[in-house]
């Protein structure tokens, strides 16, 4: 199967789509938009939450496809984090909804298996992340995981763990320390 | 804050992508991400560690009314114009105003090149942001083995010190767009055009130019901002 997420393919369709290209754009989109929806659905867990994220987030793309040609970033970093810094804005709207599940999505995270984190297996990067988290300490890990793919603020992980801010916070820092040393300097190009 | 001390930059940097900075802190690191380039690479070597993590989630394939939402949200279609004729192509450049300045351009160009021209003409207008004209190009046909785009820049337009134009041929279907060499602000100029690039250019969907580091991009493909675009049209 080819590879949808090859980097330079990807490079390639946002270079064109810099420039207005629709059909790149299109095949854009129909590379990377499941893995990306994704994304926003693990943080989200709405289904039309994930959807509109989706949607802002490709917008976003098109207008500002140009701007990735100054980032060092490999073509599906550049991408993620635009999906998840939406997800995340997202989650923290102020809104009349309440979260409807949020209880919910705490019972079901708190085993955290079969999770994401067991799902680092695809490729020789997610192994290396793989092994550097099993290096941290099991709350170090748990606070991590919880912040990056539930979008909780460290006050909700405190509440959710039964640990004082302070603590967690100290867990957030010295886990995200380790992890650092752990993978040392990622990529500094763009592959 | 002490935003210069380099710990503390790291670590904002990695509760910004890891998502627990938020709030006004949050907002306060974007700010401050805007003018710091240095902190911005900071950011990227977090989201770069991060990705693994961020893609060990299961695909979800979106519905169809996503990229339909999407579609509309986006420019019109300005790219189909190289595959239809002259009419059709005219009915996408928005407005009438738009239309109007593409016939007098047309027409313009005619009177200047005469009538000399049996080959199909063949002349891109490049807008702005604002669908406004701004660099006309138009075919000139071969001669002694050479040939030549005529570029019109329309208006005074200025060009940043310590910049460069390079305008770009944009082959469609799969392929990168092509150099097709510096320009400069003055109003007329001609461009040869390698010999190589002649089958490309006759067939391209269309052109644009971007601002790049005095002497061209770096890259090989656009780097700065794209000032203008526009689809071939045959007349």
């Amino acid at each position: 199967m080819d590879d949808l997420l090859d980097p330079t393919v990807l490079s390639g369709l946002l270079a064109r789509s810099a420039l207005k290209d629709q059909q790149a754009f299109a095949e854009l989109y129909r590379r990377t938009s499941s893995k990306l929806l994704g994304v926003a659905l693990r943080i989200l867990r709405r289904q039309d939450w994930a959807e509109d994220v989706l949607q802002e987030s490709f917008v976003n793309i098109w207008h500002h496809a140009q701007d990735y040609t100054q980032a060092r970033s490999a073509p599906m970093t550049w991408m993620t984090s635009i999906v998840r810094n939406r997800s995340l804005d997202w989650l923290r709207r102020p809104r009349e909804e309440t979260p409807d599940d949020f209880e919910l999505m705490l019972d079901y995270t708190s085993d955290d298996r079969p999770g994401p984190l067991e799902r680092l297996t695809d490729s020789a990067d997610a192994k290396r992340v793989a092994r550097c988290l099993e290096q941290l300490e099991a709350s170090q890990r748990q606070t991590i995981a919880l912040a990056f793919y539930h979008g909780l603020t460290h006050s909700e992980l405190a509440e959710h763990l039964k640990a004082p801010l302070g603590t967690v916070k100290t867990w957030v820092r010295r886990g995200l320390e380790q992890l650092k040393s752990c993978l040392g300097t990622i990529e500094p190009g763009r592959r | 804050m002490r935003y210069q001390n380099p710990e503390l930059r790291d670590k904002l940097a990695a509760e910004y992508v890891l998502g627990t900075l938020h709030g006004l802190a949050r907002a306060r690191f974007r700010r401050l991400l805007r003018y710091d380039p240095a902190l911005r690479r900071t950011v990227e070597d977090w989201e770069a560690r991060f990705l693994p993590m961020a893609l060990a989630t299961p695909d979800v394939v979106p519905p169809e009314r996503v990229w339909e939402k999407i579609r509309a949200r986006i420019e019109g279609p300005w790219r189909e114009p190289a595959r239809q004729g002259l009419w059709q192509s005219l009915s996408l450049w928005r407005g009438v105003a738009a239309l109007a300045s593409v016939a007098a351009l047309a027409l313009a160009i005619l009177l200047v090149q005469g009538p000399k021209t049996e080959p199909p003409m063949m002349i891109v207008v490049m807008n702005d942001k604002e669908a406004q004209p701004r660099i006309a190009v138009s075919w000139l046909p071969e001669e002694r083995g050479k040939r030549m785009l005529r570029v019109r820049v329309m208006g005074h337009q200025k060009m940043e010190p310590g910049t460069a134009w390079e305008l770009w041929c944009l082959p469609g279907g799969d392929k990168p767009p092509l150099s097709m060499g510096l320009i400069t602000a003055d109003g007329e100029q001609v461009l040869e055009v390698p010999r190589n690039l002649w089958p490309v250019l006759d067939r391209a969907d269309g052109l644009a130019m971007s601002v790049e580091p005095k002497g061209g991009s770096p890259t090989g493909l656009p780097t700065g901002p794209v000032l203008y675009h526009g689809a071939r049209v045959t007349l």
